[in-house]
């Protein structure tokens, strides 16, 4: 048998590009800020910064795990090793060219991480891990270029918004006003944590990036920017699986050759 | 959305254009004000019907439910004189005109064009056309 090289992802164009990069888990992305830990915590507000994690069952050094090979054969995340709580953190991407989209977050997440749950809906993804590891894990993913101040959003409930128009900032429509534009920084702060409790303090997650930059960093296929069907190889590989299931689902005879 | 505190316009009973205007970007209350303002003295502009995305009071979901979401962009905007609560990130408007002939239409859309030129820094589309119910059909003689 061949030994295949994965290629994450068809195509040559720079959304394919990216997507191919976003879910190598070879490839480090870049940080573009640094969100002190805390912040990240209190935006999340699952505890307070300092605060113990709260457990759900006992350490799993302390052997009270029953008897079972598959427990044997799993190498615990640290979370899990001190029976933390799962927590989640939740991002709505909008469609105007946020860096990311929900779908290939799903990829990304599932192609990089061990040990987490997630759920993709069309304008938002969550992830489910146990506390200790989503915040090490929520910082990257808002210090890295996966995250965009004006259009991705941190939204644990009401995530209106992600097909919005932009306000006149450029920040994603949202109803609970979670961030504000600060005028005199030019820079996007968060005033309220994931689920829109007021926070004590201003959280700035810094400048959003210029249109030009976000087209050459973004996953998404669109119309006025890249075109879908401009990039072929892309193309063919939706179609082939648009045609290989609908053959296989009616008329699986005529399948031959795959 | 209509003001509160006026009443709505009767129906016409007939076809009046309406003037649709969508911008690029959802507006910001001040820009609202301004733009409605800058209409305001256009004449021959029957009502103004807003649209866009709600914004509520109080957050109405999640753990923080009840608690006022203080939006800097819900606020009371002051047109005309009157006070209007905007309860919308406003992103389009309805105006409906009562003009008698092509001619004055087109004087108006150039006025109007001009106000929002001024006003509205990302652009917009506007058509002409009828976007909303002008005369009574089925649904409004339906029994409660």
């Amino acid at each position: 048998m061949v030994a295949y090289k994965r290629q994450f992802y068809p195509g040559s164009s720079v959304p394919a590009r990216n997507r191919q990069r976003y879910m190598n888990p070879k490839v480090k992305l870049k940080k573009l800020r640094d969100v002190a830990m805390d912040d990240v915590v209190r935006i999340m507000g699952h505890r307070n910064p300092g605060e113990d994690y709260k457990s759900i069952h006992p350490p799993i050094e302390e052997g009270k795990e029953p008897d079972c090979p598959i427990r044997k054969l799993v190498v615990p995340i640290e979370g899990a090793k001190h029976g933390d709580r799962v927590r989640y953190i939740q991002f709505t991407d909008s469609v105007y060219f946020a860096p990311i989209s929900p779908y290939q977050r799903a990829w990304m997440y599932l192609s990089r991480y061990r040990g987490v749950d997630t759920g993709t809906l069309s304008g938002r993804q969550i992830i489910e891990v146990r506390e200790r590891d989503l915040e090490v894990m929520a910082k990257e993913m808002i210090d890295n270029e996966t995250f965009d101040p004006a259009l991705t959003g941190i939204r644990g409930a009401t995530v209106h918004g992600h097909a919005c128009r932009l306000d006149e900032h450029g920040l994603m429509f949202d109803g609970w006003q979670r961030y504000v534009w600060d005028d005199e920084k030019k820079e996007v702060v968060y005033v309220k944590d994931q689920v829109a409790i007021p926070l004590d303090r201003r959280i700035s997650v810094g400048k959003p990036a210029a249109m030009s930059d976000l087209k050459k960093r973004t996953t998404i296929f669109r119309a006025d920017g890249v075109d879908m069907r401009d990039d072929k190889e892309v193309t063919m590989y939706g179609l082939r699986i648009h045609k290989l299931r609908t053959l296989g689902g009616y008329q699986p005879w005529k399948v031959k050759g795959e | 959305m209509t003001s509160n505190s006026a009443p709505a316009a009767d129906y016409a009973g007939v076809p009046l254009p309406e003037v649709q205007i969508l911008t690029n970007r959802l507006l910001n209350a001040d820009t609202v004000e301004r733009v409605l303002n800058a209409l305001d003295v256009i004449p021959g502009i029957r009502q103004i019907n807003m649209t866009g995305e709600s914004i509520p009071r109080n957050i109405n979901s999640g753990p923080a439910k009840g608690l006022p979401n203080n939006h800097t962009e819900h606020k009371v905007i002051h047109v005309g004189g009157r006070e209007v609560e905007l309860r919308y990130l406003v992103g389009g408007f309805y105006i409906e005109l009562e003009v008698e002939d092509e001619e004055e239409l087109d004087a108006r859309l150039e006025e109007i064009k001009a106000a929002c030129n001024e006003n509205i820094e990302h652009g917009y589309t506007l058509q002409v056309g009828r976007y909303s119910k002008y005369k009574p059909t089925l649904h409004d003689y339906r029994s409660a």
